[in-house]
């Protein structure tokens, strides 16, 4: 098993930088998410590492060894692609065993290898079938067993769900999550689905343009955005930004003005705005209160989501800011309704003009 | 009333698609049934091109003196062995020059173009071309051996009866192979990229990688490359007859039925020579059709 260091990592293609210096460090056993917006490099990233593309410039090392010039049969890594990138014209065995045949691997041991990867994954009773008589869901499982027999140190895997059915793509969760503590390998998984980041993921990498926006955990990015960006990415549905305007530091806490004028403390690291800053409040949806009188926000629903287990309230301020408001599911709650909101601001996040959280 | 309506639309599309493809088996008809069933019907006769209107049944007569033809049987060797080689050479050039087409290099676009060159050029032209190229006296061939000392004297290369057929062959491969080129490289390209990705990270050597998965995944394509290319070698004509003439030693089927028709005038007989040709095509299309069917499914 192995670590992978990524230092100072770019990529061209011709005049255009794709990945803008990349530092990241995924530890031995680790299992690590990329997510970001389509386009940003993830699956650049991901290709940079199994030596499919070859860096601009930095340094990339597995195990601790220096990689650059490896080609990727040499790196001790194997992939699932968002394709499966099956041979349409092998078997599931052979697909499997394609690349331990070349390998000088012996018959016996393929064929055991195969046949634990096959019975890990519940496809023995498949191995005899083309790609094309399987399902999405075999396939994708045929895949990712081509991946476990080369016992690589490294697993990298491209979006290996997006191909699947909504139901399908929860089962295969639940799949990855075992394959995850029975290999303990390292794995490195493109995604840009925040669920199946959160869910598996021991770290996740919020990639934004080429750039690593922020790398954390699961709750650490969820609890403590870097920035505006990470803070719209993670968590769903998406954070509120409010404008708000800061009235200066008051007590380990910056005092701002929410419209209506409704004070609010809201908790910083950094040093305060001066005052009359024109900053950004963050607040999840699911940390909106709604108070059933006396003081708070005046806000009126414009519009009802009921979604069975919660209801997503899309309401507006009286200076016409938008909100989304996530309550029970069972709540009554109709449009044009006016309701009293209540902020807290241990729950809420503030951004500077720049985006980064103060 | 909806259980009437529908057969009645269905009925007025099955008019309007007999109504569309009329003109075009009428066409095909006249221009390429007609003829066929009258050279059939020729092939039974003594007719002759002056006497098409008075002639006799003679039976399996024409068919007979065929078969006993040794220079009919000469141009059925020299028609297979033409086919076999010629298909053979182009096959492997095609694959190769697909390949390195297939290649990001840096001028592809205008390297594809190029290599259709010899394809867009009409058989008579070039065949003409290669014709003086190859002359004994004035031609660039043996000029450019004599030159660098590879030959001591200047070549007769279509005259020559063991130089004749080669010389067919090399125009005939110089001409087809960008044909072959061509389809193997749309195969080619249809060939997703990640499978040699996937390929890379198995670390599979790519000659390997060639013969194990690009090779069986064209294959489809490259069958109906070879069975065109067989099926136009069969028949052909022109190149002999511009390069050679009638001379027996590259004389094809195809020539030697012209040869009766026209300058012999023995319909009859010349008929059941070229009707002896579509059998032969009939039956390399079945077979190509059947076995290459078969072994897809075996394989693929
Ligand atoms: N071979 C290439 N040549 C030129 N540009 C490329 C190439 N591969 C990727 N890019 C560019 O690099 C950027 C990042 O692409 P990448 O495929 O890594 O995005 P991604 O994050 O995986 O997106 P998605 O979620 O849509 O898969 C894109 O702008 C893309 O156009
Ligand atoms: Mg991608």
């Amino acid at each position: 098993m192995a670590g992978v260091t990524l230092r100072g990592v770019r990529k061209s293609f011709g005049r255009i930088e794709v990945i803008h210096g990349v530092d990241l460090e995924v530890a031995d056993g680790e299992f690590v998410a990329f997510v970001g917006p389509s386009g940003c490099g993830k699956s650049t990233l991901l290709r940079l590492i199994a030596g499919l593309e070859e860096p601009s410039a930095g340094d990339l090392f597995i195990g601790g060894v220096r990689v650059n010039d490896r080609p990727p049969a040499a790196r001790g890594i194997a992939m699932v692609f968002q394709s499966y990138a099956l041979y349409p014209h092998m078997t599931a065995y052979q697909n499997m065993a394609f690349g331990l045949t070349l390998s000088r691997t012996d018959k016996r041991t393929i064929e055991e290898r195969v046949r634990a990867a096959a019975r890990l994954l519940r496809i023995e009773e498949l191995l005899d079938r083309k790609p094309r008589d399987l399902s999405g869901g075999q396939r994708q499982r045929v895949a990712i067993g081509r991946a476990i027999v080369r016992e690589p140190q490294v697993f990298l895997f491209d979006e290996p769900l997006s191909n699947l059915d909504a139901g399908l793509r929860v089962q295969m969760r639940l799949e990855i999550a075992r394959l995850k503590a029975d290999l303990r390998a390292t794995m490195i998984y493109v995604t840009h689905d925040q669920v199946e980041a959160m869910t598996l993921a021991d770290r996740i990498v919020v990639l934004n343009a080429g750039r690593v926006e922020q790398a954390g955990t699961p709750l650490e990015l969820y609890h403590h955005p870097r920035n505006r960006f990470v803070a719209g990415f993670i968590g769903s549905p998406a954070m509120n930004a409010l404008d708000v305007v800061s009235e200066g530091r008051a007590d380990g806490a910056v005092r701002v003005w929410l419209p209506g004028g409704v004070p609010l403390e809201v908790p910083v690291d950094g040093a305060a705005p001066p005052a009359g800053t024109r900053l950004t409040l963050g607040v999840r949806p699911e940390h909106v209160g709604v108070t059933d009188g006396g003081a708070g926000l005046v806000a009126t629903v414009t519009a009802v989501e009921r979604l069975g287990g919660e209801t997503h309230c899309h309401v507006a301020l009286e200076d016409g800011q938008r909100l989304l408001v996530r309550r029970d599911g069972d709540r009554p709650v109709t449009a044009g309704e006016r309701l009293r909101l209540n902020l807290r601001g241990e729950t809420a996040h503030l951004f500077g003009p720049d985006g980064q959280r103060l | 009333m909806n259980a009437h309506r529908t057969p009645s639309l269905e009925r007025q599309r099955r008019r309007a698609a007999w109504l569309f493809l009329l003109p075009m088996l009428v066409v095909l008809a006249g221009v390429a049934g007609w003829p066929l069933v009258r050279t059939v019907f020729f092939s039974f006769t003594d007719a002759t091109l002056g006497t098409l209107d008075g002639f006799r049944g003679v039976g399996l007569d024409n068919y007979l003196w065929l078969m006993r033809d040794p220079v009919w049987w000469r141009a059925v060797w020299n028609t297979l062995l033409f086919t076999v080689v010629s298909v053979a050479v182009e096959t492997a050039l095609g694959l190769g020059i697909a390949l390195i087409l297939n290649a990001h290099l840096p001028g592809r676009g205008l390297l594809r173009a190029a290599v259709l060159i010899p394809w867009a050029i009409p058989t008579v032209v070039s065949a003409q071309m290669w014709g003086w190229m190859f002359h004994d006296l004035y031609g660039v061939v043996n000029a450019i051996l004599l030159g660098i000392g590879l030959i001591a004297e200047p070549r007769a290369w279509t005259a020559d009866p063991d130089l004749a057929l080669p010389v067919v062959i090399a125009v005939d491969v110089w001409k087809s192979t960008p044909f072959m080129a061509l389809l193997i490289l749309a195969a080619l390209q249809m060939l997703p990229r990640d499978l040699y990705e996937a390929a890379r990270v198995d670390g599979v050597h790519p000659v390997k990688v060639f013969f194990r998965v690009t090779l069986p995944l064209i294959r489809p394509a490259l069958m109906v490359a070879v069975l065109f290319r067989t099926l136009d070698a069969l028949r052909v004509f022109d190149l002999m007859y511009v390069l050679t003439g009638n001379s027996r030693s590259t004389m094809s089927m195809s020539v030697y039925a012209r040869q009766y028709l026209i300058d012999f005038q023995d319909v009859g007989y010349g008929s059941a020579a070229a009707t002896v040709l579509v059998l032969v095509l009939a039956a390399a299309t079945v077979l190509a059709v059947t076995l290459g069917r078969v072994r897809v499914d075996a394989g693929g």
